[in-house]
């Protein structure tokens, strides 16, 4: 049905409205999800207590896995001649306390047996550690520990903070906006942008009512961030020619079906540990896969095309990847070079090298990088890798001259603008057309450039969303390092810790290589900005990787370790109220 | 896990990265984002007359060369003046890129970075632009070109105000013919570049001017050497013709009267290093730019020359190409012992509200002289125009000048060049004319300068 000129004016007004709403709601909601997840943050508290059984003194055991040596960089650290530098780490695991002696000279004793590999741990248990014995004991038993000290003057103390339930109501809103913006976008009413709300609705509440209700997780915010960023995208797709783009809404829905495995398949660390190396072998038979019957698509040969179905094998093997670069701090503490690592990320990368996916070759170099820092914490060994790397590319200069054309236009596209600079001149140009609230939904050119709605799709949602919507998305994902980094050394295991610095740290990087290749701030590498470009494979590793900053979440299991917990009596489920001020306690 | 926690700080570096290049991006969207927005290629802007909100653009003198009227762009009454300042002011839709219409278009139609594009219309006021230029003398220039292609461009040295810049073919922007753009026979060629700025000729003679510094630069005994002309001079088997027989004549003769003989020779001597130097440091190969746009840049090739290609380029000929506004500059740095004021011909940009927001000011560019030689320089390009051309072409001027005739080939008339400037305090004008199929250069290109200088020093 057509509107008359004067509802016509009218919509034009109440269309504008809504698109300085939209961006308005999105940032209240995603402050709430972080103050929600700043408040929800368990207090670190000792949960159990090592109590030296010659002194008498109690030593706070503050982790799920803490390290045990002489060196200060341990959680627990033993000022003793005889306690090797890293000598053993008590992890807590879904069975309860364990020890494992890292290889220390003179071994890790417990009530006078020697240990060997992992070895469950009771409360009145002795450890003898060098010349040290120690007894785990619950809090609760432990001999009292100084009062907690009074808050820290200038840390935010967040008294309140939204509950999911409000926030998915939120970002229900946002939606309907979205919707309501397609639907009117052409003067008349078109009805079909409400299928896509209408799968919108249902896998958002879908998503919430199985975590909260079925599996009883108590946090929700780092979900409600992926739903809204991939709502966004979906309705950016949809104002094309106002039909659900369905590829992008069944990725939507695989993704998070993906999510919601990967968090039931890291609950249990024994068996992610155990299928770290097959992962890791997939994802190389995967890309070799790639490389002999992949397709060249405009220049990358990285599509494995099976029929109807496409898919970008190296968007799932990033989720591989961080799989077989993490690890557990025991693990960590006896293997302790990256070599293995190392040689699976030189193989990704060739692979990547060989499909001329520049870009995504880069995003694994960086997120190499933060895995590679935060196992060995080795500032030499990163900057001997950069270094390789940059005589690598050097190298790669020096004989294969012609890539650098590819980069000719890059800081000069306007003089290119019909040949190389072509796509990031129609990014800035429709960009700026935008203003600071769009266009319009379905009212912007940009998605008629090629990869418009993929690796230029940053000039389409500032186009018709407005710069000040994709601000927003931009900072969302950004947001995401902060939620990783919040939860990192309160995660059940450093696998955890540095899984979801990784995700985090890929999924900003990748963005930033998106947004600023486009907007010739950095060379156009081609990489699609997650949760936002069309791309079925890319939105699921989106899902897949926002998987990793969820599992980090102690949160996430706890509600399931509850019931295993009575049964088997382990050490006090519930922190104690009383607390012991941050800080190393040694031996007196 | 400690360490893993403290380790994870790392992602902060990530995290910097990205608001440096999101405050750098930010920071050009919010001072670019006009000219981003505001290119021809935009299809937002397709079917709407982006200029019909724009604000009014006047001369120097004050008089309006644009404006908007109940949403249409209105040019000035005289047809003359639409077309002799079509290649500064522009065109409606903005195609002649380098002009005022096109470059400034998003200040002039009132682009804001806070609704986008969706400002664009005529019930928004658009900023207003005042030219350094005179329509006056550019109408006077149109006039002496008299049909011929090519361009003139005028300006202060001591300023750097453009008096005067035309280019031709131009159309009329109120009434652009109905053939403009389907036309097959090529009369409007080049009708949407500025000349002056974006197009090179071959320089002919007025290159002789770099040889000079050249060898005035390196020879030790030049004002010593003498050079017999015959009427041509054989170098290499080849022959390269002069048009008179100058007979025994040395190299400051041989520039009043353009004695090829003398400075194809002088080349030779010099060789391709020495001269690729000067006109290197000249300003050959350099891109110049007047308010943001570059001209196009100038010529000067002899890595692999020959001995009689190298005669031939040091007389201007060879693959030689000079642009316009490179040599009015150039010019302007011999005026100013060697040191050029760059040129500019916004003088003020006001937004709609009545705020300035741009400048126009005198700036120095590099130095493209050395001291001494430019000093010789005016004294010989002086006694050129004292002792060949006449001092009445500029009368009272003390102009030093010098034409070219420059062979192009292709069963086409010669390009007719006269550069030069005036060395009286009082009218401190540089000047560049190229007239396409000119014939000689003193009689085309040498009218036309002399008309605009009679007239810029008229107004002064």
């Amino acid at each position: 049905m057509e509107f008359s000129q004067d509802v016509q004016n009218v919509l034009a007004i109440v269309l504008f409205l809504l698109r300085i709403l939209t961006p308005a709601l999105s940032i209240a909601v995603l402050a709430g999800c972080f103050l929600s997840l700043k408040r929800g943050r368990r207090r670190e508290e000792p949960v159990v207590l090592l109590e030296d059984v010659g002194s008498g003194i109690s030593i706070p055991v503050l982790y799920w896995e803490n390290s045990i040596g002489r060196s200060r960089s341990c959680d627990i650290v033993l000022p003793d001649h005889t306690v090797s530098r890293d000598h053993a780490v008590l992890m807590r695991r879904e069975s309860g306390w364990m020890i494992t002696d890292t290889n220390s000279k003179a071994g890790t004793l417990l009530n006078g047996k020697k240990i060997k590999g992992d070895t469950r741990v009771l409360p009145g248990d002795v450890l003898s550690i060098g010349s040290s014995a120690l007894m785990l004991k619950r809090v609760s038993d432990g001999t009292p520990l100084p009062p907690k000290k009074p808050p820290k003057k200038g840390k935010l103390q967040i008294k309140r903070a939204p509950s999911p339930g409000k926030l998915m109501i939120g970002l229900s809103v946002i939606q309907t906006f979205l919707s309501a913006q397609c639907c009117l976008a052409q003067g008349k009413f078109s009805w079909e942008p409400l299928l896509a709300f209408g799968v919108l609705l249902l896998l958002s509440w879908g998503l919430y009512l199985f975590s909260t209700k079925a599996l009883h997780r108590v946090s929700f915010e780092v979900e409600t961030v992926g739903l809204l960023l991939g709502s966004v995208g979906t309705m950016l797709l949809t104002g094309i020619n106002l039909t659900p783009n369905y590829t992008q809404l069944a990725s939507f829905f695989l993704g998070i079906v993906l999510f919601c495995f990967l968090i039931w398949f890291m609950g249990d660390l024994d068996r992610v540990m155990k299928w770290r190396i097959p992962i890791a072998v997939a994802a190389l038979v995967l890309f070799a896969v790639n490389l002999v019957i992949g397709s060249s698509v405009h220049g990358s040969k990285n599509w494995i095309i099976l029929g109807p179905v496409s898919i970008q094998p190296s968007e799932l093997i990033k989720i591989a990847f961080i799989f077989t670069g993490a690890s557990t701090l025991n693990k960590l503490q006896t293997t302790r070079n990256l070599t293995v690592f190392l040689v699976f990320t030189a193989l990704c990368m060739g692979a990547l090298f060989l499909m001329k996916d520049l870009g995504t070759a880069c995003v694994f170099f960086i997120t190499f990088l933060v895995i590679a820092f935060m196992r060995s914490g080795s500032i030499r060994t990163i900057i001997l890798v950069l270094v390789a790397a940059g005589l690598g590319a050097f190298l790669l200069v020096q004989f294969m001259p012609h890539i650098t054309n590819r980069f000719e236009a890059w800081r000069h596209v306007w003089d290119f603008a019909d040949t190389t600079g072509y796509q990031q001149t129609r990014v800035l140009m429709y960009a700026a057309s935008g203003g600071l609230f769009g266009v319009g939904l379905g009212q912007g050119y940009m998605h008629q450039i090629f990869a418009g709605d993929s690796d230029l799709v940053f000039g389409m949602l500032c186009e018709e969303m407005g710069l000040l919507m994709a601000l927003v998305v931009i900072l969302a994902i950004a947001f995401l390092i902060l939620f990783a980094r919040s939860d990192v050394t309160r995660s059940r295991s450093t696998f955890y810790s540095i899984s979801a610095c990784a995700a985090a740290g890929l999924l900003l990087f990748q963005s930033c290589l998106n947004v600023f290749g486009s907007t010739d701030i950095l060379p156009l590498t081609g990489v699609t900005l997650p949760f936002i470009s069309a791309g079925g494979t890319s939105m699921m590793a989106a899902w897949g990787l926002l998987a990793f900053i969820k599992a980090s979440d102690e949160r996430t299991y706890a509600v399931r370790r509850l019931p295993a917990a009575k049964q088997t009596q382990p050490i006090a489920p519930r922190p104690a109220k009383r607390a012991q001020p941050k800080g190393r306690r040694g031996k007196a | 896990m400690k360490t893993t926690g403290w380790r994870s700080l790392v992602l902060y570096i990530l995290g910097i990265g990205f608001l440096a290049g999101m405050v750098f991006f930010l920071a050009c969207y919010f001072t670019q984002g006009g000219s981003w927005a505001m290119r021809a290629s935009n299809v937002h802007l397709d079917g709407v007359n982006q200029l019909s909100g724009a604000g009014t653009i006047t001369d120097r003198d004050g008089v309006v060369l644009a404006k908007s009227e109940d949403g249409n762009r209105v040019y000035h009454d005289n047809a003359n003046i639409r077309k002799a300042m079509l290649a500064v002011v522009g065109d409606t839709r903005g195609y002649i890129s380098t002009s005022v219409q096109a470059t400034y278009r998003s200040q002039l139609t009132g682009y804001n970075p806070v609704t986008g594009i969706g400002s664009i219309n005529d019930k928004n006021g658009g900023g207003s632009v005042e030219l350094t230029v005179s329509s006056e003398l550019s109408r006077i220039a149109l006039q002496q070109l008299a049909g011929k292609n090519g361009a003139v461009a005028v300006y202060n040295y001591k300023t750097g105000e453009i008096l005067c810049m035309v280019s031709t073919p131009n159309f009329d922007p109120a009434n652009p013919p109905s053939d403009l753009d389907s036309d097959e026979t090529g009369k409007y060629d080049g009708v949407y570049l500025n000349k002056a700025l974006s197009s090179c000729y071959t320089p002919g003679s007025i290159f002789k001017l770099v040889t000079t510094a050249c060898a005035l630069e390196n020879l030790p005994d030049l004002a010593q050497k003498t050079f017999q002309c015959t009427g041509k001079t054989i170098i290499n088997g080849h022959e390269i013709t002069c048009d008179a027989k100058h007979g025994t004549i040395d190299y400051r003769d041989g520039l009043a009267k353009s004695c090829n003989v003398v400075f194809a020779e002088l080349a030779v001597e010099l060789g391709a290093d020495r001269m690729t130097k000067t006109a290197e440091s000249m300003g050959f190969g350099e891109v110049f730019r007047v308010d943001g746009n570059p001209t196009r840049k100038s010529v000067y090739q002899v890595r692999d020359a020959t001995d009689d290609e190298l005669a031939w380029s040091g007389i201007g000929q060879h693959t030689n190409l000079a642009n316009p506004t490179h040599m009015m500059i150039l010019m302007g740095a011999i005026a100013n012992d060697g040191v050029p004021v760059n040129p500019y011909l916004v003088r003020k940009i006001t937004t709609h509200f009545g705020i300035p927001v741009h400048f126009g000011g005198t700036s120095q560019g590099p130095r493209l002289v050395r001291e001494d030689t430019a000093k010789t320089l005016q004294e010989l390009m002086r006694y050129t125009v004292t002792s060949d051309y006449g001092d009445n072409m500029f009368p009272g001027m003390q102009v030093c000048a010098k034409t070219g005739t420059a062979e192009v080939g292709g069963g086409r008339k010669p390009t007719g060049w006269m550069v030069g400037f005036s060395s009286n305090p009082d009218t401190p004008f540089a000047f560049a004319v190229a007239v396409e199929e000119g014939n000689y250069g003193r009689t085309s290109a040498g009218n036309i300068a002399s008309a605009v200088m009679k007239a810029a020093a008229g107004k002064s």
